[in-house]
């Protein structure tokens, strides 16, 4: 297809555009969202460098699943800009962003259940391969895939039917599909919603091993996840961004311990802790 | 010990894969029925009836992949059907009328072969034109439509204005396309005599063996990487984006190929039938054969081909018996089977399979 894009792998960025090494990896400026009349995001900035884990946390509703909308393309921004890698994102398309290098997960997972665990991960690996050639039988099992299995601890499970996972389980293939999409920037909706606490904290020790060679922004507003997994965080309000900072700093900040006291009690007591 | 909290129904976890065998040994036993028992126990006037519905089948083959796989419920199948049928319909009138013009155009007082007309005179040409004017007119309405994420119910009812469309086109052109009559007498069909046995039962055998070759293929797609893709699609197109694919370009790919399949049906249905005309692919047509595609079971590619020969039987049964009741009887099975039997005789006779098996080990 005509849309193979010159990169080919991730790590094979010796183009021109390498002179953009001091450039961010994203840079988003003055976004605004807004739905009718009411702004879900007014006026963000947010850098996030190559290779960091950033946290984006905040209350519901303060806009961080329409943040993640916005980078791969499936809101339109009212003003402001996103640059990936110093290009200009506006006006692409949700697969376009995908085949720059950045994928994302779901805050509900959604995997395709008519098809084998290990289907869904062949499926989100072979993107970059011409449609044609999609037309082969295409049997056995890549060794990148293999490795993503291996993983995501789901290599048992690997001829099963995706839909008799469990939600752990469907939120770790999720995260394996990212992962053999070879991206350069992985957002992770809220990973750990709905997990009990063994699969929370094998979704961090994941989280961890990710981020090691990836650059990762994770919304998450469990404050003992954070606490944790997380370093840099960037916090989320109403909208808007109320302050950047460690983990610890973030926690120790009035005004956010206000918003989450404001909220929920769990919440609350989760921040206070 | 713990066979007690077995769950009782558990769904099979690891799909089954049917043994090797199965598949190519059923495969074997049609092949042998439609090719070497059909045609041996069958009088003409059955044998080109079955012919008549395995054209039929290849539309719906077709629509198994486009809607059973792919989720694009296409309503206007009909239209490529009959744009292969009109391109076989004018080289054998161009045939016939050897140097002059069809006889349809005299009588509608047409004095010089229409520059349309021209290249069709030419067998190959008209034979490539029925496979590539569907797939082109596919092409485009899908890089159109879909792109746009037309889908579900407007992408059908778009589908359906379409066949409409077509026969208006028609029926307004007397003089290129023979209007409400459509194009018909024809004599001679590559040298042979059309009306004998023989050449009949050679049509016969050239539908069934395209049928076989075409599903085949469409099998082949469907156990592709790519037809995991389809199926992807279907069950979520939005998700398929975040995955680096175009759904539009998938769906617009596999509704070409349906086109394509549904234009050889059209070019193979004129000398077996005798006729091609606006009645034959308008929207009515085009339903019953989706209604077929429904009945059989629209996830498996068998089960499409199963339902149009089924249906084709029960209208030639009913329609003589009971025309007044036909079309009502046919709503009546749609609703019937999409509510109670989603999955068609073909989704009742693998669950028939499945518990026999499962109670037999
Ligand atoms: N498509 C939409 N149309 C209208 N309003 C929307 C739309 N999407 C989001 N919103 C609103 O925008 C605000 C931000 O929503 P968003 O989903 O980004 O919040 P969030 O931070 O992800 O919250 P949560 O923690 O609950 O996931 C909410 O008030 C939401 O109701
Ligand atoms: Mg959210």
């Amino acid at each position: 297809m005509s849309e193979a894009p010159a990169e080919t792998t991730p790590a094979a960025t010796a183009s021109p555009e390498t002179a953009l090494l001091e450039t961010a990896l994203l840079e988003i400026r003055g976004l605004q969202v807004a739905f009718g009349g009411f702004r879900a995001i007014d006026g963000v900035d947010l850098t996030v460098g190559r290779g960091e884990l950033r946290f984006l946390i905040g209350p519901n509703g303060a806009g961080k699943t329409t943040l993640i909308d916005v980078i791969t393309g499936l809101t339109k921004p009212t003003a402001g800009t996103v640059r990936f890698e110093g290009l200009d994102l506006a006006g692409r398309r949700e697969h376009e962003i995908v085949r720059l290098g950045v994928g994302r997960t779901f805050q509900t997972s959604v995997v395709f259940e008519e098809l084998t665990v290990l289907e869904n991960l062949d499926l989100a690996a072979s993107f970059r391969r011409p449609l044609w050639s999609l037309l082969r039988r295409g049997r056995g099992v890549s060794e990148e895939v293999a490795a993503a299995l291996e993983t995501i601890g789901l290599t048992s499970l690997a001829r099963s039917r995706a839909g008799v996972l469990s939600h752990g389980q469907r939120q770790w293939l999720e995260i394996g599909m990212l992962i053999v999409q070879r991206p350069r920037l992985l957002l992770l909706d809220e990973p750990v919603a709905g997990m009990a606490s063994d699969e929370r904290e094998r979704t961090g020790e994941l989280l961890t091993e990710i981020a090691r060679d990836h650059t990762v922004i994770v919304v998450e507003h469990d404050m003992d996840f954070l606490r944790r997994y997380a370093s840099q965080v960037t916090v989320l309000h109403e909208g808007k961004v109320l302050m950047e900072g460690s983990v610890d700093e973030v926690r120790a900040d009035p005004h956010v311990q206000e918003i989450y006291l404001g909220r929920a009690r769990e919440d609350a007591e989760d921040a206070v802790r | 010990m713990t066979a007690v909290e077995a769950p009782v129904e558990a769904p099979p976890v690891v799909r089954r894969e049917p043994r090797r065998w199965q598949g190519p040994a059923a495969f074997a036993a049609v092949a042998l029925l439609a090719l070497v028992v059909a045609p041996l126990l069958l009088e003409p006037f059955r044998l080109g009836l079955l012919a008549k519905y395995l054209c039929y089948a290849i539309v719906a083959l077709g629509i198994g992949l486009a809607w059973g796989q792919g989720g694009m419920l296409t309503l206007g199948q009909g239209v490529f059907f009959g744009l292969g049928g009109y391109a076989m319909g004018m080289y054998l009138k161009l045939h016939d009328a050897g140097g002059d013009l069809p006889d349809f155009m005299v009588w509608s007082g047409v004095e010089k072969l229409p520059a349309l007309w021209t290249p069709f005179g030419n067998p190959v040409f008209a034979l490539a034109m029925a496979v590539a004017v569907p797939v082109v007119v596919a092409l485009l309405l899908g890089a159109l439509v879909f792109r746009q994420r037309v889908r579900g119910a407007y992408f059908a009812i778009l589908t359906q204005a379409l066949a409409a469309a077509l026969v208006i086109l028609l029926v307004g052109q007397q003089g290129l396309t023979g209007g409400t009559n459509g194009l018909t007498n024809f004599f001679d069909f590559f040298g042979q005599d059309l009306a004998a046995d023989e050449t009949q039962r050679g049509l016969y055998l050239t539908v069934a063996v395209v049928l076989g070759v075409l599903y085949l293929g469409a099998r082949q797609l469907v156990r592709s990487r790519f037809g995991r893709l389809l199926l992807a699609v279907r069950d979520g197109e939005d998700r398929v984006r975040f995955l680096g694919y175009n759904p539009a370009t998938v769906k617009t790919l596999t509704f070409a190929v349906s086109a394509g399949m549904a234009g050889i049906a059209g070019a193979l249905f004129v000398p077996v039938v005798g006729i091609i005309s606006p009645a034959l692919l308008g929207v009515v047509p085009s339903l019953e054969l989706v209604v077929g595609v429904a009945v059989g079971g629209r996830f498996a590619l068998a089960g499409a081909i199963l339902g149009a020969v089924v249906m084709g039987y029960a209208r030639t049964y009913f329609s003589e018996e009971l025309p007044a009741a036909w079309l009502y009887l046919q709503g009546a099975l749609f609703v019937l089977v999409m509510t109670l039997a989603p999955r068609g005789i073909a989704g009742l006779a693998a669950g028939l399979v499945r518990r026999r098996r499962e109670a037999g080990t």
